[in-house]
């Protein structure tokens, strides 16, 4: 075995642990805002880690600069998607805060709407 | 002139590491749809708000990116590690809330930058940012000080200060 290889499978490996973690936070977390902090972590570790560990594999040149290229529109893309989804579902009360400790977005959509 | 030139380089740039292979064909096809797009699309990608800058100052900040993604793939790993000790306690002992932080950033591509980090790190995410008073909404799984300049400290410093040199 190459030692490429061995480092290859150690990055996706610590990128599949991720994922499983994830998916374990996704059912045990309370609300929906905690479990998209829980999904930040396989959108942005997991990918990367994943994807990185693929282009070792394959070490060759272009392919490998494809599958990079494919995580950098991961990281590009993700957020996007978390804080669409996320102010939506504040914005139109879709889902309130179960647990929280301070809420300061409240008073400023209140003072916007006088 | 030069924004069609980058943006050009850019596509073509793309286009050749997608087809996986530099033939003939490849290049004849990739010059074509480039064109078409630049001329179409030209004044999307890239915007130059000051174009007093040389190329070596393109050059630094190629660099300072470069040397920045070490150090956000650090502060990554390390907030994860922290929301990933949450799923495994037998009941899960955090204190979420939304919190307001301050940036003292001016350029606009700099602010939507430091929002997309701060989504991107697990734990913080911006639900919004107000325009006249220059301040994010953050939502913070771990809330440990209401203090705005803690809060700050603890959320966005790490990330502003390198984007302060690189949009100067």
């Amino acid at each position: 075995m190459l030692i490429r290889e061995i480092i290859a499978y150690i990055f996706m490996s610590i990128g599949a642990i991720f994922a499983i973690i994830t998916v374990i936070g996704l059912i045990r977390f309370p609300d929906v805002y905690t479990r998209i902090h829980a999904a930040a972590v396989v959108l942005t570790i997991s990918a990367a880690f994943l994807t990185f560990g693929v282009a070792i594999y394959v070490w060759e040149f272009f392919l490998s600069l494809k599958i990079v290229l494919i995580g950098v529109f991961f990281l590009i893309a993700n957020p996007m998607a978390t804080h669409s989804i996320a102010r939506a579902s504040y914005r139109t009360k879709v889902a309130k805060l179960k647990v929280r400790t301070v809420d300061e977005y409240s008073d400023y959509l209140g003072s916007e709407d006088k | 002139m030069r924004q069609k030139l980058v943006t050009f380089i850019t596509l073509f740039i793309a286009w050749i590491i997608f087809s996986g292979g530099i033939s003939f064909d490849v290049l004849f096809v990739g010059t074509l749809v480039s064109l078409l797009t630049t001329s179409l699309f030209h004044d999307m990608l890239f915007r130059f708000s000051n174009h007093k800058l040389s190329l070596l100052d393109y050059l630094k900040k190629f660099g300072l990116i470069l040397l920045f993604i070490p150090v956000f793939f650090y502060e990554a790993i390390n907030s994860a590690l922290k929301v990933s000790i949450h799923v495994f306690e037998k009941k899960p002992s955090f204190s979420p809330g939304i919190v307001k932080v301050k940036t003292h950033l001016t350029n606009v591509t700099a602010i939507s930058i430091l929002a997309n980090l701060i989504t991107l790190t697990p734990g913080t995410m911006t639900l919004d940012f107000d325009k006249g008073d220059r301040v994010y909404y953050i939502h913070w799984i771990d809330v440990k000080t209401r203090e705005e300049a803690e809060a700050r400290r603890e959320i966005i410093e790490r990330f502003e200060s390198w984007l302060d040199v690189i949009f100067k």
